[in-house]
């Protein structure tokens, strides 16, 4: 509110000419080290900040006064304050905590990061275990090479956290996600079979892991076991779509359909990855009885802000199945007007209906492109679950 | 020649109270952030107006309403942990630790389930500014953390008076002049993140008489190979410091300091000096 204050004021001051532009280094100084990642600063709306290739999010064009150059990164209310020095820029990278303004020190130098990929000692999946205060929980890493360095990414038991990039030196490694709002970072090194390491969250909490390759078995609990629900009973909702047209299990549109109920939000990086998927779905099998239906639980709890965000949503995936606004972003709020499910943990969670109306499978979260075959089997799965309902009579 | 190298003298003693007076450009940094946090956040203590447990329900209205606030009227219900409000527009889920505008107040509910708890904001914003003792490097610390053989959970209020469950998780040794004392650390999450702060709430000397009666907040900030940096000159005030709306916490059993600990954030409120020793 007050930063947004201080640069209506910086637009009546005037602009510096001199707008740094192009490609620069951008650091996160956490206590445990760099956290390293791309930024793109160009006077268009064409600015942004990247982890690894195809893993971009969108900043607002920088603005500068004087010396100091300002960034504003809407989509979580955050900014980045900077000082020019020489080419370079020092800073803060800051939003609005609870306890406290939360504050990351922050620098930049023109160029592009060196790509340094990483050994094949290192790529591939590995079987993490988190250790804090004596209490441990899982995760699975998933490292590979691309045309941008080492990529990755941190698994838990309701997905995964986004895009990490970074770099791997002989044995070590450090890669980092930082997307405006969440600040994370993996370093390691392999010792023997095994990978030590520190997960960095925000400026200061670390938690020791150590990890063992991959031979398959299962090591994170599945998707499907996360969220259960009453499938005695048929799956009930009403919610309106944006225009106020109200949508409920009953309405002649799903009688005797297979229905798969997407509890999304807009804001959602990962619904965002789920949603082509979906679309796809919807035109492969829609012609032999699927339907889908989105539940929509958005930011503002103010219905024509939220309204405008489900219809931006549509557009972007060209969306042909209902999306309904069904409350805020919140996995209580979500169980509270879902009564029907138990455990409700993930946005996205999929759930999938019979012919007969009643629950089926319900899949809590889900595993985006940059998992490669994850998400391969994923779609995999959601197809063969589809094909089985589609197949049963009513 | 003498009067020159007087001044120079002089000048020195100048400088070097200078130096020890004002905070390294980081520290100034984070308490400039703070101020202006302080006073423009929509969530700032300084313009908290009421902090009310729900349970199960609370108005939020005329005169006659739990919490009083003109040209305004909802309820807040808390039902097998979800949060409902409730007003002319019909019912809304709504989010824990998320500022919710309704003009003209701003309103988060906080707090474990069953035990959820409103903090309305609005209204004119008390103009306090934190004042902090002069930089002192010797209230510094770095060392290891000696951790608890079991960690265990402990329900504790933090500094914004929610009642959370935190972990202790082992202690500090500070020297304290010369007997050296234990302060317990509990690590703390942060709602919704993967982030956690290792914190001490502490008193010393100085509570009461300079500093906030009740205790004051500092943080282990990891160095590396399992040290960490305990600055007592990063001592923060818990919130029920800027505004009587807000619960304190109540000291950690143990953690007290015999010396003064002149770092850190002061307290200037009244009724709080307490007889010299």
């Amino acid at each position: 509110m007050g930063f947004a204050f201080f640069l209506g004021a910086v637009l009546v001051t005037g602009l510096n000419a001199q707008q740094p532009t192009g490609s620069y280094r951008g650091v996160l100084d956490l206590a445990g080290g760099p956290l390293r990642f791309s930024l793109t600063l160009n006077a268009d709306t064409s600015s942004r900040i990247c982890n690894g290739a195809g893993s971009c999010g969108r900043i607002s064009p920088p603005r500068s006064v004087r010396d100091t150059l300002f960034i504003a990164i809407p989509d979580y209310a955050a900014s980045i304050i900077a000082v020019s020095s020489g080419d370079s820029l020092l800073g803060f990278y800051r939003n609005v905590g609870n306890r406290g303004p939360r504050v990351i020190p922050f620098r930049a130098s023109p160029g592009r990061w060196p790509i340094e990929p990483a050994p094949a000692s290192l790529t591939g999946s590995w079987n993490a275990t988190f250790t804090q205060d004596g209490r441990t929980s899982r995760r699975v890493f998933e490292f590979r090479n691309t045309s941008q360095g080492l990529e990755g990414t941190v698994i838990s038991n309701t997905g995964d956290y986004g895009n990490f990039w970074g770099r791997a030196e002989a044995d070590s490694f450090s890669i980092g996600h930082f997307d405006g709002s969440f600040v994370y970072m993996l370093t390691g090194r392999l010792d023997g079979d095994t990978l030590r390491g520190l997960f960095h969250a925000g400026l200061r909490t670390q938690t020791a892991w150590t990890a063992v390759r991959s031979r398959g078995e299962p090591w994170l609990k599945p998707p499907t076991e996360l969220t259960t629900a009453d499938t005695s009973e048929v799956f009930h909702f009403t919610f309106a779509d944006p225009d106020g047209k109200i949508w409920t299990e009953r309405d002649a549109l799903f009688q005797g359909k297979v229905v798969l109920v997407d509890i999304f939000g807009s804001w959602c990086p990962t619904c965002h990855d789920a949603a082509p998927v979906l679309a796809a779905l919807y035109d492969k099998y829609h012609s032999r009885g699927l339907e889908i239906v989105g539940l929509a639980y958005e930011v503002s709890g103010d219905p024509v802000v939220d309204s405008k965000q489900i219809r931006l949503y549509r557009q972007k995936f060209k969306i042909q199945f209902p999306l309904l606004l069904a409350g805020i972003n919140d996995t209580e709020a979500a169980a509270a007007t879902l009564p029907q499910l138990r455990g409700f943990v993930s946005f996205p969670t999929s759930i999938f209906l019979g012919r007969n109306g009643k629950i089926r499978l319900i899949h809590a979260g889900f595993y985006g492109p940059a998992m490669e075959v994850a998400h391969r089997r994923l779609i995999a799965d959601f197809e063969k679950e589809i094909e089985l309902l589609l197949n049963e009579s009513h | 020649m003498h009067r020159n190298s007087l001044k120079a003298t002089v000048a020195l003693l100048l400088l070097s109270q200078t130096l020890r007076a004002q905070a390294p450009a980081g520290l100034a940094q984070e308490r400039a952030d703070f101020a202006h946090w302080l006073a423009t956040a929509p969530n700032s203590p300084l313009i908290a107006r009421a902090f009310v447990p729900v349970r199960p329900s609370v108005r939020i209205g005329p005169d006659d309403a739990e919490v009083p606030f003109p040209g305004v009227n909802v309820s807040i219900t808390e039902r097998s942990g979800a949060i409902a409000l409730e007003g002319s527009l019909g019912q809304r889920a709504l989010s824990r630790n998320r500022l919710v505008s309704i003009p003209p107040l701003n309103l988060m509910v906080s707090g474990l389930p069953g035990a959820a708890v409103a903090v309305i904001y609005g209204g004119r914003r008390e103009e306090k500014v934190p004042t902090y003792y002069s930089f002192d490097p010797t209230l510094i610390f770095t060392g290891p953390m000696q951790a608890a053989a079991e960690p265990h959970g402990v329900r504790i209020l933090t500094m914004d008076g929610l009642e959370t469950d935190a972990t202790e998780v082992g202690s500090v040794t500070i020297p304290d002049g010369g007997a050296p004392t234990r302060l317990r650390v509990y690590r703390i999450t942060d709602p919704g993140s993967e982030e956690s702060e290792l914190a001490i709430y502490f008193r010393d000397g100085t509570s009461g008489s300079g500093s906030y009666p009740a205790g004051r907040f500092v943080t282990l900030q990891p160095v590396a190979n399992g040290t960490f940096r305990i600055d007592f000159n990063r001592a923060r005030n818990p919130f029920c410091a800027y505004s009587s709306a807000y619960p304190c916490p109540a000291p950690w059993p143990g953690n007290t300091l015999q010396s003064n600990i002149k770092a850190g954030e002061q307290y200037h409120g009244a009724g709080t000096s307490v007889p010299a020793p």
